[in-house]
């Protein structure tokens, strides 16, 4: 197990350094260039000169990557181009909000999304099963940025009830903090209860269909004892997996939904850094944000062992 | 016990309360803190206000730098930083003495040597400091808190100059902040003006917090302009970005916000009709549209070709989509804007009404187009210059010109727009923009009115015009440069350095409850009130 | 999805001009002339929805197939070769570690926005889970009776690979293209609320939604009628994708 979980921490640190070559390369590929946003409209051409050779630009590529490169690797991500302030720290302010929209999101999607899939296993092609499939198709189908606006309409501008906008870090109290998470986590939250249920219905009813499942019932256990005792044991494998998958989503999700919500997290902080070009942010944001997703793989392949004892590694 | 009526009704009360909990939460999260306003603006991205050109870098300049001089509501300027100033008989040596009470926010006094290394600085970057810095002979500290400016030959604008709010405008820093070459960014905003920033609290891209400066001390005049006393009447000020419109007017609507800087016009209506909200405009000239063709590369190397584009525009066309409410939006035909002294008709007589696409097919034809590709810079992410440039794609096609829109995020345009190559190369024929319409009146420093081929994008290049351009600054009587304007801009109508797409005046949203802004073309924060 | 694409690909025969423009006539209410009003530039929102349709079907269509046939390709050959399989897997391990959206923006700002880098932005990151589910797929047949059996008569591998291996990687794959499909479109629709989608001009449902987002209150049928298409036609693929699982998979079939 333990060298398992080495070789993997290996090929999460390979998969790292893959992005960061293809993400640099990317970024110094396309047109656009700090100097000359920092300049602005009316910066002269001496001027935005001066300022690419203050910022390390005029160097040849292959200089300013070796460069960026071994600053990384001593755990120093580098300074943005236009705060002037180091990427980590840029991140770290913006990661709490994040993190709180995406556990938040997770945590509700997976209650939800599985409640409703064994719902919907549980009488399978019965009213609930028809409606609650219905709305997981429908989820799935109508763009998160809409479902938002709709939200803000209704329950924020109409009825007052919640805050259009912005962010309560949780130290100002759990109360505003959920108060201004919660249209931001419905928004981004129905898709993936969506799926989750999806899923969760799909393997439910192929565990049901085993055959030791039917011994089950011939032996006259319970409906409600077989899918909590041994359909959902059994149908966890997959759940899992479909989580750790979601993550790379829930990101992109992320990003629009704290555009909508206007939630200053990682998200807003690397689309504008792409759209300013700051380099160092955009960088430091995928590489970091890519070792999470394998981390992230890597612990829900873990709890396999958790869920299905029969899986060793 | 029997219940008594006034407890059932304490009872239902606790209930009712109870069940909006939403509400009581929300009372925690917005507190009705009347000592704290929150602005919707652009973030910042640049904080030295000297390197960044940009609108939002100066602002962010104005709360936390002060400045020598000043300008009033009528644009004149008055002393600010500067106490006691004179000039000698010849006009030549100007002598200004720093007023008392002037202290950075670390604490140390201000003094001549700061503003000296201020105005060098200011002198290698703005179009008005190079000129300054042409016919200076020596700009050098006198004592503690005198200095003094000596010319080579007099110089009329040279308060003016001092005072501009064009970009970028002089603002003293602290002399080991302005000794740092131009381009090196200063990022310790550390000024003396009547904010302070709260380096604690700044989330860049996300909001950044002003305090009052406590240390501050106002001019004893009333607030005049960004002239005056900086009475600042509010305890901290928080700058929040907020990406999406119908977020942020949703924001302010709700009272989470108290002040919008640029709503959408096409919200103009919501906020007139809630109670709450006002519109007002702080910068009534506001912005002049612009539409810039390159004079380097066909077809607009020919003026037959720019002739036609100045027949084809239809500015009430135009303002009806970028800025679509009548009320903000008027024609401009002069180039020196509609609202500065030196606004004329001189020589606009023969292309007056725009909209003549027949007219403008035939001038094409003249000008020996043969379906070369025009280029039209567009930049998704400004919503106004994105449709005003969809919509002269397609006037364009209409009479056969092979029109093709760039799109592009800002700084891609902003890159693109620096080549000067044809359009194979990554080049461009056409892009839109604007700047002040009170900039207008000032063509030292307004980029439109460069014709030295050198200029800003376009690169319009004619002698005539800029040999009367170079006299500007000498010229001494309003009437005489009255008399200059017609004759530039008469010049200007016949090789047609650019085209006026009009002029959209762009009003704020507040809440009622902020009251006492001060008009003026940049946002200054002091003198306002919050009930 | 058939009645949809008849009526997306007759157009040009009942709906007006999409690209013309009234700058005198915006955020009209609907009227008989112009069925669902007209749009900020005063375009007709009842042609831009129809010329819509043939831009977010084509972005979703084109992603998925350009996404399924490089996916097969990569999972065929990575599900056969061992050395092959464990450099081009983890690179797509790499590519399926950056999220779709940051990825697709990352490469439009190579080029600047339009139709085709659009393409290739949504599918590059949807290749990867292609590309694993048919080496999945391979893996398991690789071993089966019936492939070595070829294999051991003589046939050249690649003909077994065309034969054999190939056909049944077929269901999976049309399954995965449908979902691939749906989210293409939602993704278009995203990539253009954030600005960087199909150029303003091109009338896609994503950007109709993304430029009238703002008149929600004032002409909300500039939403609402790509927003119920785009619905519609997600849902209709994945209701497409759900059909073909059900035809796929004898299991499904035996729960019926």
């Amino acid at each position: 197990m333990a060298i398992y979980i080495l070789r993997r921490m290996i090929s999460t640190i390979a998969v790292m350094a893959m992005v960061g070559i293809f993400v640099f390369l990317l970024l110094r590929l396309a047109p656009g260039d700090p100097a000359t946003i920092i300049a602005g409209t009316k910066g002269t051409p001496e001027m935005i000169a001066a300022i690419r050779e203050q910022l390390g630009l005029d160097q040849p590529l292959p200089v300013q990557f070796v460069r960026w490169a071994l600053s990384v690797l001593g755990g120093d991500f580098g300074v943005s181009m236009f705060f002037g302030r180091p990427v980590l720290e840029l991140i770290s302010q913006r990661l709490e909000a994040t993190i709180s929209l995406s556990i938040l999101t997770m945590a509700v999607s997976v209650t939800i999304g599985v409640s409703f899939g064994i719902l919907a296993a549980w009488r399978a092609g019965g009213l609930v099963d028809r409606i609650l499939t219905a709305f997981a198709t429908l989820g799935f189908s109508v763009p998160v940025f809409v479902v938002g606006f709709f939200l803000i309409y209704f329950f924020a501008i109409r009825t007052r009830w919640l805050p259009v906008q912005g962010y309560e870090p949780i130290e100002h109290g759990i109360g505003p903090w959920l108060v201004h998470l919660i249209l931001p986590t419905v928004t981004l939250g129905i898709p993936y209860i969506a799926f989750i249920a999806r899923v969760a219905r799909a393997s439910l009813l192929e565990v049901l269909l085993e055959d030791y499942m039917r011994t089950a019932l011939a032996k006259g256990a319970s409906s409600y004892s077989m899918l909590f005792h041994h359909a959902l044991k059994n149908a966890g494998v997959p759940i899992l997996t479909v989580i750790g998958i979601s993550f790379a989503y829930l990101i992109g999700g992320v990003v629009i939904t704290e555009t909508v919500f206007n939630i200053p997290g990682v998200g807003r902080l690397v689309v504008d850094a792409i759209n300013n070009r700051d380099y160092p942010i955009i960088q430091g944001v995928l590489i970091l944000t890519s070792g999470l997703y394998v981390l992230i793989n890597l612990a829900v392949d873990l709890s396999y062992t958790l869920v299905d004892p029969r899986i060793r590694y | 016990m029997t219940i008594s009526r006034r407890d059932f009704i304490r009872v239902g009360m606790a209930v009712g309360t109870a069940v909006s909990i939403p509400s009581i939460l929300r009372a925690q999260t917005s507190p009705a803190d009347s000592r704290t306003v929150r602005m919707v603006m652009y973030p910042p991205t640049v904080f030295d206000p000297i390197v960044g050109t940009d609108d939002v870098s100066q602002n962010h300049g104005l709360a936390i730098y002060d400045t020598l001089f000043a300008l009033d509501s009528k644009f004149m300027p008055q002393p600010q930083m500067v106490g006691k100033w004179g000039v000698s008989d010849d006009k030549k040596t100007y002598t200004f003495e720093l007023r008392d009470g002037l202290g950075w926010h670390d604490g140390g006094p201000v003094t001549a040597a700061d503003c000296v290394a201020s105005i060098r600085r200011w002198g290698q970057v703005a179009s008005g400091g190079q000129l300054l810095m042409e016919r200076a002979r020596d700009i050098s500290r006198k004592d503690d808190k005198t200095f003094t400016i000596s010319l080579k030959e007099p110089l009329g604008v040279l308060i003016d100059l001092l005072a501009k709010v064009s970009v970028p405008s002089l603002f003293i820093m602290r002399e080991k902040d302005a000794t740092r070459p131009a381009a090196d960014r200063v990022t310790a905003s550390i000024g003396s003006g009547p904010f302070k920033f709260n380096e604690a609290l700044a989330k860049p891209g996300a909001s950044f917090t002003y305090d009052r400066n406590e240390q501050y001390v106002p001019r004893g005049e009333l607030s005049d302009g960004l002239a005056g006393g900086k009475l600042v009447k509010v305890d901290r000020v928080t700058w929040i970005n907020i990406a999406d419109q119908q977020t942020a007017i949703a924001a302010l609507q709700a009272g989470e916000v108290d002040f919008l800087s640029t709503p959408s016009a096409d919200f103009y209506s919501v906020i007139e009709s809630d109670p709450n909200l006002a519109l007002q405009v702080l910068d009534k000239g506001g912005q002049d549209m612009c539409l810039r063709m390159n004079f380097l590369q066909k077809p607009f190397d020919n003026v037959k070709a720019r002739q036609a584009m100045l027949h084809l525009i239809d500015q009430e066309a135009f303002l009806r989509v970028m800025a679509p409410d009548p009320k903000y939006a008027y024609t401009v035909t002069s180039i020196f804007g509609n609202g500065t002294p030196y606004s004329n008709d001189e020589n606009t007589g023969w292309f007056k009404r725009g909209g003549d696409p027949e007219r403008a097919k035939q001038l094409f034809k003249e000008a020996g187009y043969a379906g070369e590709k025009v280029v039209i810079l567009d930049p998704t992410d400004w919503r106004a210059v994105n449709d005003a440039s969809q919509l002269l794609a397609a006037e364009l096609r209409k009479i056969g010109v092979n029109a093709e829109l760039a799109s592009s995020d800002w700084g891609g345009v902003l890159e693109r727009q620096a080549n000067k190559g044809p359009v194979e190369n990554g080049g461009w024929s056409i892009c839109i923009t604007s700047d002040f319409d009170f900039t207008q009146g000032d063509p030292v420093t307004a980029v439109f009115l460069d014709a030295s081929g050198e200029g800003f994008a376009g690169w319009p290049k004619n002698a005539e015009y800029e040999a009367l351009r170079a006299r500007w600054a000498d010229v001494e009587t309003l009437e005489e440069r009255k008399a200059l304007a017609r004759k530039m801009q008469g010049i200007w109508w016949d090789f047609i350095g650019d085209i006026r797409l009009g002029q959209a005046v762009l009003p704020i949203a507040r809440r009622k409850t902020l009251t006492n802004l001060i008009e003026m073309p940049r946002i200054a924060m002091w003198n306002m009130q919050k009930a | 999805m058939a009645l949809l694409t008849i009526l997306t690909l007759a157009a040009p025969l009942y709906a007006g001009d999409p690209l013309k423009m009234y700058p005198f006539k915006r955020l009209q209410p609907p009227s008989p002339e112009m069925w669902f009003g007209s749009d900020n530039l005063g375009r007709d929102v009842f042609a831009r929805t129809i010329f819509g349709a043939r831009i977010s079907l084509m972005v979703g269509l084109l992603s998925a197939a350009s996404a399924a046939v490089i996916g097969l390709l990569i999972g065929v050959v990575a599900g056969y070769s061992r050395s092959f399989d464990n450099v081009v897997m983890r690179v797509m391990d790499g590519l399926m570690s950056i999220p779709t959206i940051l990825l697709a923006i990352a490469l439009i700002s190579l080029t600047g926005p339009g139709i085709g880098i659009l393409i290739v932005a949504i599918a590059i990151p949807e290749t990867p889970a292609v590309a694993r589910l048919v080496r999945s797929v391979v893996l398991g047949v690789r071993g089966r009776p019936y492939v070595e059996a070829a294999l051991c008569g003589g046939a050249r591998l690649p003909k077994v690979l065309w034969r054999h291996i190939l056909p049944s990687t077929i269901p999976a794959l049309m399954v995965q293209a449908a979902t691939v499909c749906a989210s293409a479109i939602l993704t278009e629709a995203g990539l253009s609320f954030l600005g960087v989608g199909v150029p303003p001009e091109i009338p896609s449902w994503g950007n109709m939604i993304a430029s009238s987002r703002l008149y929600l209150a004032i002409a909300p049928m500039t939403i609402f009628a790509p927003g119920a298409c785009l619905a519609v036609t997600v849902l209709a693929v994945n209701l497409l994708g759900d059909g073909l699982r059900d035809m796929f998979d004898p299991r499904a079939k035996r729960r019926r």
